[in-house]
């Protein structure tokens, strides 16, 4: 025999739910202060943008040449210049870590440039903080471009000549590149923590018992309790998206309705996994424990989110795969900067819908078998 | 004869290859106080479970209050009320929060709920605001409101699994007086405590051993069962080393010597020569005859397994 699905049973754990959240100082402040504090480090404190990186100079040369090469890192914004009494001053500089980097000029630079000899000069990069080694070798051949033309007279102008212009995000501002994916990162803290850790909690205090002694059913529990969590992981979003379009000033080209789309279907995914979590657990330790493990480390190493998916090694990129974060963030990102439209964003979206489909199914079954007596 | 309350007939539940439950047969009239009496873990819990529907049995028949597995496990969650021995109201939630919480779940109307709930702050006294947070209350008072739950839907069977562990005695006493009271108007009350003494005012009881029920009889009943020759009451003149205690236990003039506070319950292989052992014990103890407690039925049937 069956019995039908009852919506005023379900808003009736929802109403609890809330009561529960209202008198529950910590949920509301994670579920409120997270998103700001978040925004706050990703955005203002943690710039992915290499600016002044301290340069040791050391130039034996002297001359007008070299002069001129030095003025060229000095003036753009991208190194501080110090100069340094000798080239080993310059590298000891390096490694007692004053600077990033060191620019040693040989003497007769320039005499070999007048030559024809083509002259040289050495760049030292401190190896041991990759972060920096990437960016700065970047910024070196460019301004290698640079003072080659102004210093054009002594050497052959190249025939052709490389111009990189930066599609999307022509600034190439680290920040617009971060914050449309933080949305996804605050999601995963707030829906699978707070999910994993509601029904977690009803099973340790023995209220369970309470519930299933009445005619309330599995899926009218999951559906209470998840409405008020996925409300909250709704508005969260909304604010994140504002503070990214308003004192962050990040583009938004594409179409909102896609990013509401991915929003949903990457929320209803992690409200899943919460459930899926706490219903194995029944503990709200062990489940705090597996939403981290499960849900904040993949999102923020794993997704995209900080390290590029392109990077990592093949087992780490086809791993993931499996978490929805990586496919969100590549639909925030497409849909913010680059105005992809749905179609275009094909792949992410079967992604997550598979993955929702999935785990919810997973969520709803093991919970039934877990309840149903 | 009228219908029985409950009716259960070869009960049967396993966990993989652990049976917790062992063809278990047990009938209980309406307006019945029923204990279910045994050790942790001889399937007290287990049984009050399937008859709660909160458990599907293996095998057997259950009906409870006329509704069967048969109907779905609603249907007899609907007739039963049931007050598991964990506490199992909302922390957080005022005493009138989480009243309006399971009204809602069993979908009460307004009208009934109120009358309902008024009747029941009535039945349990209960005197403080129903805006408190159940946090605030006593143990005995939480204790009488999870019960006032449990009753919100006026169901005529009650579970009550422990339902005064870890109670102060006071509120013991109030407890099972709300519990006579619920009997005397035709409710059927099941009630599984650790308390032998509040054993005592059980209808009936069920001892329960290893998933089995060893026996089933009035509390005096089991008595006469377990002992059927005169028990005596052994007190010690002097403190008793504690070698001799065994030396005592193992006594082939007794079939039960157990200590009892800091006395000695004694019931004798061969009554019929009483008077010979007797004599060579009373220099070291004061024997007086008395009745078996029920402590001694217990401690006979289910500790020293006889």
């Amino acid at each position: 025999m069956t019995f039908p699905f009852v919506w005023s049973r379900a808003m009736a754990v929802a109403k609890k739910e809330v009561f529960h959240i209202l008198r529950d100082p910590f949920t509301l402040a994670l579920a409120l202060g997270l998103p700001v504090m978040m925004v706050i480090v990703y955005g203002v404190a943690i710039d992915f943008n290499i600016e002044n990186v301290a340069l040791a100079v050391s130039d034996s040369d002297q001359t007008q040449t070299s002069r001129r090469l030095v003025d060229t890192f000095d003036s753009s914004h991208y190194f501080l210049v110090h100069h340094a009494v000798s080239p080993a001053a310059a590298s000891q500089d390096v490694v007692a870590e004053r600077a990033k980097a060191a620019l040693i000029i040989p003497p007769r630079f320039e005499k070999d440039l007048l030559d024809g000899r083509g002259g040289s000069a050495q760049i030292l990069l401190d190896g041991a903080d990759s972060s920096v080694v990437g960016p700065v070798s970047g910024y070196v051949s460019g301004i290698q471009t640079i003072a080659s033309k102004r210093i054009g007279n002594f050497s052959p102008t190249p025939p052709y000549e490389l111009r990189s212009r930066f599609l999307f995000n022509p600034e190439l501002n680290s920040r617009w590149f971060v914050i449309p994916g933080l949305t996804v990162v605050v999601m995963a803290i707030l829906s699978i923590l707070l999910t994993s850790l509601t029904i977690a909690r009803e099973w340790e205090n023995g209220s369970m018992e309470l519930l299933l002694s009445t005619p309330v059913q599995p899926l009218e529990i999951i559906v209470g309790k998840l409405t008020p969590y996925a409300a909250l992981g709704i508005i969260a979003q909304a604010f994140v998206y504002g503070i990214a379009r308003t004192i962050f000033g990040v583009p938004f080209v594409g179409n909102l309705a896609v990013l509401a789309l991915g929003c949903g279907l990457c929320l209803a995914t992690y409200l899943a996994q919460g459930i899926f979590i706490s219903v194995t657990a029944r503990n709200q330790q062990v489940a705090m424990q597996m939403a981290m493990l499960s849900g904040m480390l993949p999102t923020n190493l794993l997704s995209g989110f900080i390290f590029p998916v392109a990077s990592m090694p093949l087992f780490f990129r086809i791993l993931t795969v499996i978490f929805p974060a990586r496919w969100f963030i590549a639909i925030a990102r497409g849909t913010f900067l680059k105005g992809s439209s749905l179609l275009q964003l094909g792949g992410p979206f079967l992604a997550l819908t598979l993955l929702c489909s999935g785990m919810m199914l997973a969520a709803t079954r093991r919970f039934k078998r877990d309840l149903e007596p | 004869m009228t219908e029985a309350a409950v009716e259960v007939r070869d009960l049967v539940v396993r966990y993989g290859d652990f049976t917790a439950v062992d063809h278990v047969t047990v009938s209980v009239n309406p307006g019945e106080i029923f204990g279910f009496l045994g050790a942790n873990g001889a399937g007290k819990t287990t049984t009050i479970r399937v008859l709660c529907g909160l458990l599907t049995p293996t095998s057997g028949d259950v009906r409870v209050g006329g509704a069967s597995f048969a109907d779905g496990e609603r249907a007899i969650k609907s007739k039963v009320g049931y007050m598991s021995q964990k506490f199992t109201l909302y922390n957080d939630l005022t005493v009138e929060e989480n009243l309006n919480f399971i009204a809602d779940l069993r979908k009460l109307d307004r009208p009934t709920y109120l009358k309902r709930r008024q009747e029941l702050f009535d039945f349990i006294s209960f005197d403080q605001s129903p805006t408190s947070l159940v946090q605030d209350l006593s143990g005995g008072i939480k204790q009488q409101v999870s019960l006032a739950a449990a009753l919100l839907h006026d169901p005529q069977i009650v579970f009550l699994d422990e339902p005064t562990a870890g109670v102060a005695p006071a509120s013991r006493d109030r407890f099972w007086h709300l519990i006579r009271q619920l009997a005397e108007k035709g409710k059927t009350v099941f009630v599984t405590t650790h308390h032998l003494d509040e054993a005592e005012q059980c209808g009936r009881i069920a001892l329960m051993r290893e998933g089995k029920i060893i026996a089933t009889d009035s509390p005096d009943g089991l008595k006469k069962t377990f002992f059927p020759t005169p028990v005596y009451e052994f007190e010690p003149k002097q403190p008793l080393p504690y070698a001799e205690l065994g030396s005592l236990q193992n006594h082939e003039a007794f079939a039960y010597f157990e200590p009892y506070g800091l006395r000695f319950h004694a019931a004798l292989r061969r009554p019929e020569t009483w008077d010979e052992v007797r004599p060579q014990f009373e220099n070291k103890f004061n024997i007086t005859s008395i009745k078996p407690s029920l402590e001694d039925v217990f401690i006979r049937a289910v500790e020293n397994g006889l």
